[in-house]
């Protein structure tokens, strides 16, 4: 009980009058992490849930660890095999951790590859959660509401999405335009319209594409040009891709592409948990999939002679590019999506059926997952009210009287 | 209306009572029109232009004016002083009318100036209208100029086609955000604008529409 | 007073007074500037011209330079050879391209720039002596990603050899493809060759991704693969002979211009327009 009598013997420093008034938040902060909140229900609406915000949080939080370790591996695997084949690596720090701690760039070494891997993920991460922390606990403080621990997800999930290659000050930039503009302005976690990781990228993609998208990014060494299989079968057609790698290659992610996002296996098992533990709408999940399924097959029938991409069947595009992450991890935010059952099949299916669209139609952005999710997040509040309209519709006939309106 | 004096009248909009960030008026072109400083200013001086003159005229003949086609004589007067502005540019500000292209006739869309001539040229004495069209000319500027200030500096790493920031496509460090050159990125500034503007006079908050009600106490909920 | 303004009468008085009036005030602006309006334009389109001939310096008298240095000549494309049919300072291919009369539809696999329809004649500009030219300044077209791109090519006399590049009209994205106008990228068009082989007809200029290496490569703009594929397709068609071809041939050499001829209209009866 020691952590609980230090912790106790600080509050009173950070209550109303304390020292540390100000900083109550970070205090709250650090207080639940151990134990759980003080807080009792008041009143009559409660639910009896041992889980708490925080809880939920941090299960989405190792959910994703399956994709971020399988991320760093693969991102120093492609790195360490073009390094073997003469290209040099990059950055002076990285490469004096790589020879301290792996003695070399061997593609062979699954240590190897960690290593090499963590030191591009892990200084995103770090800086990911610093400058976006930094932002939250301001906006806490400034508000005098807890530090909210959506912030997790948000960081992890913003880092995943990242490219390995790309420079730390526009990490910075990006992470401050998403929690800033896509969550506190709209008043902080549970008002934000828009999936805060996802602001973020989307303005890394528009202010500077150059580090984001086309063929050079995706490897860390030097010179290097290995385009996704998504931008081969853009530019190319599906017999490139096939050619290059086969689907199991892509769908267990042996692939280039953004560091959480290339094993479509290792995002399946944080599915997997997500639906187990039903912090993930499994309705959301299933809508994304038939969507993507229906608009593909749509897609195929239909045909093109110009544009290759028509022709890319469902499994491929469940296998390529951020799609499998977007669907488990960023369409099923809680707060940006649909709240109610139907609604949330149909906001699923517009994703899908937006995310192949993009992709295939437009000729300007081979990905189309993020736009997708950010477009339909804009819906979701409309989705939902012509559900509830519906129920209160139905719900009038059969009583005969208006609905009063309840506590 | 009647007791404004001229100062007032003229300063109100820049800030207090801003067309664009309060009554959210001519965003259109605030989008459009914001890449550069230099264009900004151009097409500020036109819409400044405009909107004095075209409340000076509508005031001169509002005893005139019948109330029924009141808005056809406002939009021709404000449509023929647009043209007169766009030929002008044509003729003598070349490079600058092509960059501005469409928006310059669109002005004659443009909220603000039908707003200021139906809104207060109508009853006020052709003076006051006149610096009234200024003042909301001005106070149009002054966020024209701010978000172009910010988009080109930032989007293009100069100010008024000096170069500050060297950009490394020319051999600087400075790179360039994309996002500041395509036209969304207004909405971001303006959005922005009007918080700060909002934080430092917090009159201009609107009042909440509804209240939510407190939640039921444990003792009246049985 | 309101009773008065809303009578009928008064309503067209108005309404009429204000039309006059109004009209008067646009009409006298129009015509007394038109004048300087279109003076403009042409200086536009002259600077533009010195631009991509390498002759342009800021502050210069752009009308004189032109005059002196510049030669314009419509040019019949399907034959390479020059017209008198019309005024070459005044005739504009870009609008001919909707005469059905001076144009002519490109269809499917010809279209590589995706122009749907091509005039049949183009002014060209000669800089020097118009018989024995230093340079050829051709207008080319193409659609890029967002839309449709316009700009002109600069030739050295040999028919080869590239001067320059320049695009006076395009909407491409700021950043990436609008860096066709960065004098950095522009600059290394030139020295480029158009055709890789002596009495090759098929234009090889070509932007590659990467690092150009050969005489008719030019680097890609980077994370802009559509509208250097615009580019490369605008080129290509530009300076086939669909295009410019067979005029260009008249300066080449080692070009059999019979030869050429036949090539040409063999393209022109297999396309069956």
């Amino acid at each position: 009980m020691a952590i609980r009598q230090t912790l106790d013997n600080l509050e009173p420093h950070f209550h109303k009058g304390g020292k540390y008034e100000k900083f109550y938040p970070l205090f709250e902060a650090v207080d639940t992490i151990f134990y759980a909140p003080p807080d009792v229900a008041k009143t009559t609406a409660h639910v009896r849930d041992g889980v708490d915000l925080k809880r939920i949080m941090i299960t989405v939080w190792l959910c994703t660890f399956p994709a971020m370790f399988f991320g760093m591996w693969n991102a120093g695997w492609m790195a360490n095999s073009a390094i073997a084949e003469g290209f040099t690596s990059m950055g002076t720090w990285r490469e004096a951790i790589m020879m301290t701690l792996a003695g070399g760039h061997d593609p062979g070494s699954l240590w190897a590859n960690l290593v090499l891997g963590a030191t591009y993920f892990l200084p995103i991460y770090l800086v990911t959660f610093v400058v976006g922390g930094f932002w939250e606990v301001l906006f806490a403080i400034k508000r005098g509401h807890e530090v909210n621990e959506g912030f997790f997800v948000t960081s992890i999930l913003y880092a995943l999405i990242l490219p390995a290659t790309i420079p730390l000050w526009q990490v910075a930039l990006g992470i401050t335009f998403g929690v800033v503009i896509g969550k506190e302005i709209f008043g902080g976690t549970g008002k934000n319209f828009l999936n805060p990781a996802l602001t973020g990228r989307a303005f890394l993609y528009f202010a500077y594409p150059a580090q984001i998208s086309g063929d050079a990014i995706w490897v860390a060494a030097d010179g290097y040009s290995g385009a996704t299989a998504l931008s081969v079968a853009f530019q190319d057609g599906m017999a490139a891709v096939s050619s290059q790698w086969s689907w199991w290659d892509a769908f267990l992610g042996f692939v280039p592409g953004s560091v959480g996002e290339t094993s479509t296996l290792a995002i399946l098992i944080g599915l997997v948990v997500l639906l187990w533990t039903k912090i993930a709408s499994w309705r959301i999940v299933l809508g994304v999939f038939l969507g993507m399924v229906a608009m593909s097959a749509l897609l195929n029938l239909i045909g093109s002679d110009t544009n290759p991409m028509f022709a890319m069947p469902w499994y491929w595009h469940l296998v390529v590019g951020g799609f499998a992450f977007g669907m488990v991890f960023m369409a099923t935010d809680p707060v940006s999506a649909s709240m109610t059952n139907q609604g949330r099949l149909i906001f699923g299916a517009l994703i899908g059926v937006m995310t192949v669209l993009i992709r295939v139609v437009n000729p300007a952005f081979p990905e189309g997952i993020m736009l997708a999710i950010l477009f339909a997040n804009l819906f979701a509040p409309l989705i939902d009210y012509i559900f509830v309209q519906a129920n209160i519709k139905r719900r009038m006939q059969r009583t005969g009287v208006p609905a009063e309106e309840t506590a | 209306m009647s007791a404004a004096n001229a100062k007032s009248v003229l300063t109100t909009p820049i800030f207090k009572n801003n067309p664009i960030a309060l009554q959210i008026l001519g965003i259109c072109s605030a989008l459009a029109v914001t890449t550069s400083m230099s264009v900004s200013l151009v097409m500020t001086l036109a819409v400044i232009f405009v909107t004095a003159f075209s409340n000076l005229f509508v005031s001169l003949i509002r005893h005139h004016i019948p109330s029924s086609i009141r808005i056809i004589v406002q939009m021709t007067i404000i449509a023929s002083l647009v043209i007169v502005v766009d030929q002008i540019l044509k003729a003598y500000a070349y490079e600058m009318s092509k960059q501005l292209s469409v928006f310059v006739g669109l002005i004659i869309t443009n909220c603000i100036v039908m707003g200021r001539a139906e809104g207060f040229a109508m009853t006020n004495t052709p003076g006051m209208s006149f610096l009234d069209g200024i003042g909301n000319g001005i106070g149009y500027g002054f966020i024209l100029m701010t978000v172009g200030f910010f988009r080109e500096l930032l989007g293009a790493g100069s100010v008024f086609g000096f170069t500050v920031l060297q950009p490394v496509q020319d051999g600087g460090w400075y790179v360039p955000n994309g996002l500041l050159l395509l036209p969304p990125s207004a909405f971001f500034i303006i959005g922005l604008i009007i918080w700060v503007l909002r934080a430092m006079d917090p009159g201009q908050v609107e009042e909440n529409e509804f209240k939510m009600k407190a939640n039921t106490q444990p003792k009246e909920a049985v | 007073m309101a009773q008065s303004n809303n009578s009928i009468k008064k309503i067209l008085t108005v309404a009429f007074a204000l039309c006059i009036v109004c009209s008067i005030i646009v009409s006298t602006a129009a015509v007394a500037l038109r004048s300087k309006q279109q003076f403009n334009q042409e200086l536009d389109r002259k600077t533009n011209i010195l631009e991509v001939a390498q002759l342009y310096e800021s502050g210069m008298d752009v009308n004189e330079t032109f005059e002196s240095e510049i030669t314009p000549r419509v040019v019949d494309l399907r034959s390479g050879e020059y017209t008198d049919e019309f005024d070459p300072s005044t005739y504009e291919g870009f609008q001919a391209r909707r005469d059905p009369a001076a144009s002519r539809t490109l269809s499917g696999e010809k279209d590589i720039a995706g122009l749907t329809r091509q005039e049949n004649y183009s002014t060209v500009y000669l800089v020097g002596d118009p018989d024995d030219p230093e340079q050829i300044i051709l207008p080319i077209r193409g659609q890029g990603l967002w839309g449709l791109m316009r700009g002109f090519l600069s030739v050295e006399g040999d028919g080869n050899t590239i001067v320059g590049i320049t695009y006076y009209e395009h909407a491409e994205t700021p950043g990436l493809g609008g860096e066709v106008n960065n004098p950095r990228w522009q600059a290394q068009w030139e020295g480029k060759e158009i055709f890789d082989e002596e009495g090759e007809l098929a234009p090889a200029i070509a932007l590659v991704k990467g690092g150009a290496s050969g005489e008719t490569e030019v680097d890609a703009l980077s994370g802009a693969t559509l509208t250097s594929n615009g580019v490369t397709n605008m080129l290509q068609f530009w300076l086939s002979p669909e295009g410019f071809g067979d005029y260009l041939a008249r300066f080449r050499e080692g070009i059999d211009r019979a030869e050429a001829q036949d090539a040409n209209v063999e393209l022109e009866s297999s396309g069956g327009a």
